[in-house]
């Protein structure tokens, strides 16, 4: 998949990049409001990180222009603006999502995977890895055809592992992305613990390779290395 | 006490003081100026007396007239001094209908003087009836008083009426003052008045008013500008220890250092956003009501945080009717989390939360330490517990959310339980 990455911060740029860059992706950046307005006109891509506040202009400009030209890149608006204007303005000029600094690359990268897919979506809504399979409209996963019943919690966990497979996602990365802002009021992530154990007993009980391993107990990461 | 009272009190005992003061000087001069009258009268009587004795060396004869009388009487040679008196007047006159004498003593002024006539030696004494002077006191006295009660009444009752009207721009300003907000745009308005004192008065208000404001909204911009520029490099370290993470191959120590940063910097993230959420919601900015059905947000809003109840062993009860906001569902969404959080935060192992929503109210009962909260203390910015672990602006941010939809929050402590209870 070909992603860009329209973000001054530079610190955050090269971050964002490094977690995208793996085998079949290509990541490029842009910087400013000039260089990010010459790519989006030359190239397509899957995905455009986009920040608002850039140099020399601002992102939603660029958002128009992408849209006006009827690109159907997949656009994730990434901005330290929280206000819901933004968001809103945003989501109505054609954005697929909105994400608000700080995040975690993890949730990031689970935005951007879901972009992409309904993007390509193209009459084919199951996710496949290895003997996994998920059904993203019924939302219900199979492992070698075999229906495993998942919560909710469980199910969106699954995916978001998958959307960054090989990579070591935080548990507060986790946390958050399941129990949203509230989750800062449990005293620990012990809860978390038990709820991947969980999911790793069901699919291991479906018959499914065991992927999710801890990660010095600092996170989980999903793969089949 | 009331300015009017007070200056009615003030201003009606000088007059009042100042119109007796003015009668007796009236009462002496004019008594005086009588008085004086009355001795000239008697002095030409005198004369009179003088003179018929001086031609016909024998007295006059004595007759009563004109309110005065004349009487004689023997007295040794040079006993007699010249004086004037104030005396008694014996008036007697024959009654028409009585057919007898009628005596009458009237207040009197008389000389006593002395003439020889015959050879012999007599005391002389005239004595004028002043009853008239009197009368005529009388009546200047009675103008008097009757002139002071109808001044106090006029005084009062102008005093009441222009003064209300005077202080009109003032109560107008009271008012306006009263309802002064820090947070609106209102400005105080140019009094309806030519009184220098109200103008200077608005004023100073008015420029008082506008300066306070102009600092509290530049307070505001100084926290969300110093919030904003804060999200950048939180935003950076945030993604550094994502990018760090993925490095593996970490001692046990190094992946604890990581995970106390993680930590950290989490809480740092949700203090900055919380800042700005109470800034947006202070001044307004999130807006765009939509119906609500609170019922099924706040089941939801329960199912959502199942685990972490489960985990901390916290008993959950909701009971409620179906209830529905027109309201902003972001500000809704975020109250609720609040109110939920802060039952959980402060709750003990093996606890309860009971969650009431009722059509005029959403109660959270949860309990936590036995003893009661300081309600008053309880919302303001960063006023937590020592061990709470939370940003110290939920219960802040929730009021001001209450504030907004125009509901109340208040807490209580029943029965155990420490309850929060939104009206709406």
């Amino acid at each position: 998949m070909k992603i860009l990455i329209i973000e001054d911060e530079k610190g955050l740029r090269e971050s964002i990049e490094e977690y995208f860059t793996e085998a079949g992706n290509i990541c490029e950046t842009a910087s400013t409001y000039a260089e990010a307005i010459s790519k989006v006109s030359l190239y397509r891509y899957d995905c455009i990180l986009l920040d608002i506040t850039l140099p020399g202009g601002t992102g939603i400009e660029i958002l128009k222009k992408v849209k006006e030209n009827d690109h159907q890149d997949g656009i994730l608006i990434i901005s330290a603006k929280n206000s819901l204007d933004d968001r809103l303005q945003g989501l109505d000029l054609g954005a697929d999502d909105y994400l608000v600094k700080p995040f975690h690359l993890s949730e990031l990268r689970a935005r951007v995977m879901a972009i992409i897919r309904r993007k390509n979506f193209s009459g084919n809504n199951l996710l496949q890895f290895h003997e996994l399979t998920i059904d993203l409209l019924a939302k219900s996963v199979k492992v070698k055809n075999q229906a495993i019943r998942l919560t909710r919690k469980e199910y969106a966990l699954l995916l978001y592992f998958i959307a960054n497979k090989g990579k070591v996602v935080s548990k507060n990365a986790i946390a958050e992305h399941l129990w949203g802002d509230g989750i800062d009021m449990a005293n620990n992530f012990d809860f978390i613990y038990s709820h991947i154990k969980n999911l790793r007993k069901k699919l291991i009980e479906g018959g499914c390779g065991d992927y999710i391993h801890a990660s010095y107990g600092m996170g989980y990461k999903f793969t089949d290395q | 006490m009331k300015l009017l009272a007070r200056y009615n009190r003030v201003t009606l005992v000088t007059t009042v003081i100042m119109m007796l003061i003015t009668g007796i000087i009236y009462y002496f001069t004019i008594s005086l100026i009588l008085t004086d009258d009355i001795d000239k009268d008697l002095e030409v009587e005198e004369n009179e007396i003088f003179e018929y004795v001086a031609k016909n060396n024998q007295l006059p004869q004595v007759f009563e007239s004109n309110d005065q009388q004349i009487s004689f009487s023997e007295a040794t040679q040079g006993a007699i001094k010249r004086y004037y008196i104030d005396t008694v007047y014996k008036k007697s006159e024959v009654h028409r209908r009585h057919r007898r004498r009628h005596e009458e003593y009237e207040s009197g002024r008389a000389l006593i003087s002395s003439v020889s006539a015959g050879g012999k030696y007599y005391r002389v004494a005239i004595v004028k009836s002043t009853v008239e002077t009197e009368d005529l006191l009388k009546i200047i006295f009675g103008i008097t008083i009757g002139v002071i009660l109808l001044l106090l009444l006029a005084l009062f009752t102008a005093n009441r009426l222009l003064l209300n009207r005077l202080w009109q721009p003032f109560h107008n300003l009271l008012k306006e003052l009263r309802s002064f907000s820090i947070s609106d745009n209102k400005t105080i308005p140019e009094p309806d008045t030519n009184i220098d004192e109200f103008k200077e008065l608005n004023h100073a208000v008015a420029a008082m008013s506008s300066k306070v404001k102009k600092d509290y909204k530049e307070l505001k911009t100084f926290t969300e500008n110093a919030s904003h520029e804060l999200l950048t490099p939180i935003a950076v370290i945030n993604s550094k220890l994502d990018s760090l993470l993925q490095t593996e191959n970490f001692s046990q120590q190094q992946s604890k250092l990581l995970n106390d940063l993680y930590t950290s910097v989490s809480r740092l993230t949700r203090l900055n956003q919380s800042l700005l959420l109470l800034v947006k919601i202070e001044n307004r900015l999130v807006d765009g009501d939509e119906e609500i059905d609170l019922k099924p947000i706040v089941e939801e809003l329960l199912a959502q945080f199942e685990e972490i109840f489960n985990d901390k062993g916290l008993k959950v009860t909701f009971t409620g009717v179906d209830k529905t906001l027109k309201a902003n569902r972001y500000l809704i969404d975020v109250l609720l989390n609040n109110l939920l959080s802060n039952a959980i935060r402060h709750n003990i192992t093996g606890g309860q939360i009971v969650v009431t929503l009722t059509a005029d109210s959403l109660v959270i009962r949860n309990t936590g330490d036995d003893t009661p909260l300081q309600s008053d203390e309880l919302f303001k910015r960063f006023h937590k517990s020592s061990s709470s672990e939370g940003s110290g602006l939920g219960l802040t941010i929730a009021q001001q959310i209450c504030e907004n939809l125009g509901f109340g929050l208040n807490y209580q402590f029943v029965n155990g339980l420490h309850t929060f209870t939104a009206k709406f």
